[in-house]
């Protein structure tokens, strides 16, 4: 097989799929996952949503974040033998963060941590969480060695790299002059230059605590020089961390819809990884629109059509004429209406292909009549990934 | 999902039906804008027609009018609030963004002008699931870390004025799909449990519609094997298509009935190239009867 996405995916050890929310991201994961399983490799694909259709689909209730085993055998139904393993695990966001606290915080620290109101709330909406916890699991699920391809499905986010700084961003986050005042004041005790808090501290103390009441910035210069604790540990792993997602053995697959507004959203995601020294192996773009009928056959008159219909023989003597010219009328305007989203797909991922370079495949994968969420169906998906005959 | 589109179109609906209508982005990549046709929509708020403003309301600009509200003074707000340091500060506590974005918000549902509310009706485009949790239950949180200062009353003003029946009411919008629906009907049940915000309807968007009925479809596929032409043949896989994809959407407004118990609004599918006034308006009168609200 000499298709540049196969040969991509095959090549690999870890594949990351980015992308918008809504365009597909963890079916393409998953059948990423399952092609490299039935060629005979030990693949997972770590998720982030419980995906229930995709689960059953796939022989399962639905995904969770102990590790399972997809049952593919079942693949033989279709008339597919797969020569490996494809095991599945849910992310759950809360719990990666956690065992994040536990293993980089000191015991003194780490239960005040995780009982810490602030850090229940919040811990998996402050700047990066969610994709550092996602990325420490993947380094450590790679570290122990048990997977020839593990394949890892992001949360969608408008930032891609919102991944590999994560850990940075989190330590602006908290790390900053400001609130280390909060949490350490006896730093600032006696030093000048630090504008207005050495000239009118007590002021705007003040008319801090009475914006956000005194309890949260409490709570909150606690939550702060707890949290503080984790950064050494933090800031080692994300190095090695960073390594891996931009090593050799690694992959980024941007996923996308066809529509303008994801392309665009796409190329975003190209051109930032790019500026990081990450390599985007591939696009897949689904769901794109066919052109049923050539433009110009659009333009023809019903009656050609009833023509063409007439003569086929069948039974249409039932239909009286006006009903006849009507259905064929329905026709030509059905076919129109597709082909005007398909000229919306054709035009944008032109776009696309002009933005990235030649060596890097562009999948395609059709828009699909029926549920792709069978064995049917993601062995349908399957075909157009890696355009399999 | 469309939620943007949808929002618009209902917005216009209001807008058209006389009310004076405010539609509210927030903190987004504006594209009512785009929608509409008019100068990109920014944090001060702008006619786009007749009865209809649109503002994008950003955490800072919001902050800054609550802010100024709060101190009586701007050179005090400028002071303080602009201040290199303390904008970090401000940026890094937790739920203080969200909290002054509805704050904004539920302002304009009373702001009364002459002793009249200045608004009839505000249409607030809410972030999409994950995200939009996480905004609409900000004030409950806070609630719970504190008890007493400006942040807990403004939390629970908010709170107040967003479970009154009389004053709020969530939509859910969705697709007729599978994804989509499963995350709407948990959006359903967190909100309404969690959060305790009263519900309205749910919006089963780009609804192809069954074009063929299955008797042509029968016929029209008898014929297909004796169709010489090679374009009318396309055209039948075209229908054929189009019947399975609105088959497979019946089936999962089902589902919607089934696991979300309220009522459905079914917006159609709309075949243009970008989203346009035109193409709203057509989407809106799928509201001008049915979402009779608040």
């Amino acid at each position: 097989m000499n298709n540049a996405f196969a040969q991509l995916i095959k090549n690999k050890r870890v594949v990351v799929c980015v992308g918008s929310g809504g365009v597909g991201k963890t079916t393409t994961s998953a059948v990423i996952a399952l092609h490299a399983a039935i060629e005979g490799r030990k693949a997972l694909v770590l998720t982030i949503d419980p995906a229930r259709r995709l689960a059953n689909s796939l022989g399962l209730d639905t995904l969770s974040s102990e590790m399972m085993r997809i049952p593919i055998e079942r693949f033989t139904a279709v008339g597919v033998k797969p020569k490996g393993e494809l095991w599945a695990m849910m992310l759950d966001m809360k719990e990666s963060f956690d065992r994040v606290v536990e293993r980089y915080a000191p015991p003194a620290e780490r239960d005040a941590i995780l009982a810490n109101r602030i850090y229940e709330y919040f811990s998996t909406s402050l700047a990066g969480t969610q994709e550092y916890a996602a990325a420490e699991r993947l380094y450590e699920l790679w570290d122990e060695g048990g997977f020839d391809l593990i394949v890892l499905d992001t949360p969608p986010t408008t930032h891609a790299l919102d991944f590999l700084d994560a850990p940075k961003r989190l330590e602006d986050a908290i790390d900053n002059k400001a609130l280390t005042w909060l949490y350490k004041p006896s730093l600032l005790a006696g030093r000048a230059g630090l504008g207005i808090f050495s000239t009118g501290t007590a002021y705007v103390a003040k008319t801090l605590a009475k914006f956000t009441g005194a309890e949260l910035l409490d709570e909150f210069s606690v939550f702060l020089r707890n949290f503080s604790v984790l950064f050494d540990g933090l800031r080692q792993r994300s190095g090695q961390v960073r390594k891996l997602l931009t090593g050799p053995d690694s992959t980024f697959v941007v996923v996308t819809a066809p529509d303008a507004l994801t392309i665009d959203e796409a190329i975003e995601f190209f051109k930032k990884l790019g500026k990081e020294q990450v390599q985007v192996g591939g696009f897949v773009v689904n769901r794109v629109r066919t052109p049923w009928v050539d433009p110009d056959d659009l333009k023809r008159p019903a009656v050609t059509v009833v023509g063409a219909l007439v003569e086929s023989h069948a039974h249409f003597e039932n239909i009286s004429p006006e009903s006849l010219r009507d259905l064929s009328r329905r026709l030509i305007d059905n076919a129109r209406d597709f082909s005007i989203l398909s000229e919306v797909d054709k035009t944008s991922i032109a776009r696309l292909t002009s933005v990235v370079p030649t060596h890097v495949p562009i999948q395609k994968v059709p828009f699909f009549s029926t549920d792709i969420h069978s064995l049917q169906g993601l062995d349908l998906v399957r075909h157009a990934m890696f355009k399999l005959r | 999902m469309g939620k943007s589109t949808i929002a618009s179109a209902f917005a216009l609906s209001c807008a058209r039906r006389g009310e004076r209508t405010l539609l509210m982005e927030m903190n987004t990549q504006d594209k009512v804008s785009a929608m509409f046709g008019v100068d990109t929509v920014g944090t001060e708020i702008t006619e786009i027609e007749p009865n209809l403003f649109a503002v994008n309301v950003t955490p800072a600009a919001a902050m800054e009018e609550y802010a100024v509200m709060m101190l009586k003074v701007r050179v005090i707000y400028r002071a303080i609030f602009e201040n290199r340091i303390m904008r970090a500060f401000l940026r890094a506590i937790p739920g203080l963004n969200e909290l002054v974005m509805l704050g904004k918000a539920y302002f304009h549902v009373t702001e009364e002008e002459n002793g009249r509310h200045v608004w009839d009706k505000i249409v607030l485009d809410a972030p999409a699931t994950g995200h939009g949790i996480f905004l609409l239950q900000i004030p409950n949180v806070i609630m719970s870390i504190l008890s007493s200062g400006h942040m807990f009353e403004e939390a629970q003003k908010i709170s107040d004025l967003m479970r009154d029946p009389k004053i709020t009411v969530l939509n859910l919008v969705t697709l007729a799909e599978e994804m989509p629906v499963n995350e709407t009907a948990m959006l359903h049940d967190r909100v309404s449990q969690e959060i305790g915000m009263p519900m309205g309807v749910v919006i089963a968007n780009g609804l192809y519609g069954r074009q063929f009925s299955e008797e042509e479809l029968s016929l029209l596929e008898a014929a297909q094997k004796d169709v010489r032409e090679p374009a009318v043949s396309r055209m039948i896989d075209a229908a054929r298509f189009r019947v399975q994809r609105a088959n497979l959407q019946e089936k999962y407004l089902h589902e919607i009935d089934e696991t979300i118990k309220l009522p459905r609004i079914d917006v159609p599918f709309v075949f243009v190239p970008q989203m346009n006034s035109e193409a709203l308006a057509q989407i809106a009168t799928a509201f001008s009867s049915a979402a009779e609200d608040k």
